[in-house]
């Protein structure tokens, strides 16, 4: 016999309620171990992503910049744009070393259950993007062409050789283009794209001379803050009313909009915890309060005051460690249904986004636990310490 | 070393228990008076005794006489208020000097075992669980012990068994054997037989007598007379004080 022994037969004595009380704390310590994860997972999709464009300054037209970065990293259809002789601009400027731009638009089909995303690139897009790989077929072989992404290939059963129909009633006449070219998995939104010549997704969208991005990529990372100012400064003289930023800033400035939101869903967290806490509060004291005799009995036998205390503490640990275990199992079991809860919620997710298990979160979630059952553990451990064992063993409470 | 105290080998330790001219218990002048609201209830009055090694003494007395008092205060559960008293060389009073907590706990945990007419087991545990209970906060193991006790006790087929699959008698000699396990040189008994028949009954008495004829000295609470017969030393206690024959 010894003490962890005894502590854990005392909590299985009324197993329903030790259930309870645990399932309680592991809700809390799920709802962390998410959250957690989540701004870990979140941080780490979005800075993949932002490395998978391959450029390091994004420059958009007039607007809020981060509503049109989304939008360009997920994909999608924004009506404002810049004119095309911005990019001669954007070419002259010193300190590049390569540079694209990108018209996007969306059809929409079903009343929006369907929707496909058109990107018209040029020859300087593949530079930027050093994942991209065919699985059939290669670049565009004339102007009536397109490369589809995987995702988008396999869903309408075309490959390289093929040919698909754009249209849009009322909008865009039916256009037939061959299908040049189908990428390899990527595992970013681009797997979801239809990629057309710029200039030909210009006229077939009606938005001849019009650009909706410009990535440019660096000859030296840097030199980033002294390019930007060039493209501010050339971009003012001009009028061009162009969005310049790094995409480093992009970054932080994401991930900081994520961290403002992660206080709100840390105050719901910390309730989780003062009702869990609670719980596990009035478990033990009851469960002290139930067998006041025994410790009654446990103190005429010699046990000291911080035996008793010792003991019952014991008993809250085990109880907020096995919520911790238990919390951890559960948020790993509901990850995936969590990101997808999260991907229909958020505005923009990362292609690759998911929740992961990390050493960290690991180690904060059981340092939660333990935490938890020190505190709560406190008082009812120091009642028990407190009573008096003649009273008890006459079968008082006190 | 003060005149008339004797150092007494105990379990064969290597240690003594120092007692004043042998005796394990020494009480003199010993009160007990509780208040309630603005009233004193004098529950023991100024008695005399003392318990040498291996005595098997009877508190007789109806409910109320001081017994279960006096036995609190000989375990260092309760304080007295007057006199004074030690225990197994442990001063526990002497006039309004007590001894720390600490130091009461220590003494039961090496030189005191009670048995109550209640059992007090844990019901989560085994027989043989509960024995070895009080080994806990010795920081020793024990489990041969336990079980050896628990065969002198006649439970050596019953160890595995929980308290709830006991009969009155069995649960009361897993609360002996518990009582044991620390090897006492005093056992404190308060109406243990109260809850039993009279068969039983006499099977818990003469284990304790046997006990006590190899040396273990017993403090024994009843309102029995017959019980009270078969110990060495019978105090009759009456209204908080020992009357004499």
């Amino acid at each position: 016999m010894n003490w962890t022994a005894i502590a854990l037969k005392n909590i299985l004595r009324r197993p329903i309620r030790s259930i309870l009380t645990v399932a309680g704390v592991g809700v809390a310590i799920a709802m962390l171990f998410n959250l957690l994860e989540f701004q870990r997972g979140y941080e780490k999709g979005l800075r993949s992503e932002l490395s998978d464009l391959g450029a390091h300054i994004m420059i958009v037209p007039r607007g809020c910049p981060y509503e049109a970065a989304t939008i360009v990293l997920h994909g999608g259809k924004w009506p404002r744009y810049m004119d095309e002789e911005w990019y001669q601009i954007v070419r002259g400027t010193e300190g590049i070393e390569a540079s694209t731009a990108i018209i996007m638009d969306a059809i929409i089909r079903d009343g929006g259950r369907e929707n496909l995303i058109y990107m018209g690139i040029d020859e300087n897009y593949p530079s930027l993007r050093q994942s991209w790989r065919y699985a059939s077929g290669d670049w565009f072989s004339g102007t009536q062409a397109a490369i589809l992404g995987s995702s988008v290939a396999r869903s309408m059963g075309v490959t390289a050789g093929g040919s698909i129909t754009i249209e849009e009633k009322g909008r865009i006449p039916a256009t037939e283009v061959t299908v040049a070219g189908v990428l390899e998995r990527t595992n970013s939104q681009d797997d979801g794209l239809v990629f057309l010549p710029q200039h030909t997704m210009q006229q077939i969208f009606g938005l001849q001379g019009k650009l909706v991005m410009i990535l440019v990529k660096l000859a030296d990372v840097t030199q980033t803050e002294q390019v930007t100012a060039a493209l501010r400064s050339a971009s003012a003289e001009a009028d061009a009313g162009m969005n310049i930023f790094p995409l480093s800033e992009l970054l932080g400035t994401l991930t900081s909009l994520l961290s403002s939101t992660r206080v709100f869903v840390l105050a719901i967290v910390a309730v989780a915890f003062i009702i869990g806490g609670v719980g596990v509060l009035t478990t033990i004291l009851m469960a002290v309060y139930e067998r006041t005799r025994e410790i009654g009995m446990m103190k005429a036998m010699g046990a000291a005051k911080s035996d008793i205390f010792r003991l019952i503490w014991l008993e809250t640990l085990f109880t907020t460690i096995g919520g911790g275990v238990a919390g951890i199992l559960l948020a790993l079991l509901s990850g995936r249904g969590v990101v997808a809860l999260l991907k229909t919620i958020l505005p923009h997710t990362p292609a690759d986004f998911a929740l992961g298990m990390s050493g960290s979160t690991l180690a904060i979630c059981m340092g939660v636990s333990v935490v938890l059952g020190v505190v709560a553990g406190t008082w009812p451990a120091w009642r028990a310490a407190s009573i008096s064992p003649i009273t008890a063993i006459r079968g008082g409470s006190s | 070393m003060a005149r008339g105290v004797h150092l007494t080998d105990h379990r064969n330790k290597g240690w003594f228990i120092v007692t004043r001219n042998g005796q394990l218990v020494h009480a003199t002048g010993l009160s007990r008076t509780y208040t309630v609201g603005r009233r004193e209830i004098p529950a023991l009055r100024g008695v005399d005794f003392s318990i040498n090694r291996g005595e098997f003494v009877v508190l007789l007395g109806p409910s109320g006489a001081g017994k279960t008092t006096t036995l609190n205060l000989v375990g260092g559960l309760d304080r007295p208020t007057g006199g004074s008293l030690s225990v197994a060389g442990e001063v526990v009073a002497d006039g309004s000097v007590h001894a720390k907590e600490s130091r009461l706990n220590a003494l039961r945990r090496e030189h005191l075992g009670f048995v109550f007419a209640e059992f007090h087991l844990l019901p989560t545990l085994s027989a043989l669980e509960n024995v070895q209970v009080p080994l806990i906060w010795a920081d020793e193991s024990g489990r041969d012990r336990a079980e050896a006790l628990l065969c002198r006790v006649g439970l050596g087929h019953r160890l595995t068994h929980r308290p709830d699959e006991l009969s009155g008698g069995e649960m009361q000699r897993v609360a002996l054997a518990r009582a044991l396990i620390n090897q006492p040189a005093l056992l404190l008994a308060d109406e243990p037989t109260a809850n039993l028949d009279t068969n039983t009954r006499d099977e818990i008495f003469g284990l304790l007598r046997e006990l006590s004829d190899e040396g273990l000295a017993i403090l024994f609470a009843t309102h029995d007379h017959e019980l009270a017969e078969r110990g060495d030393t019978v105090l009759r206690l009456s209204d908080g004080v020992i009357v004499h024959d």
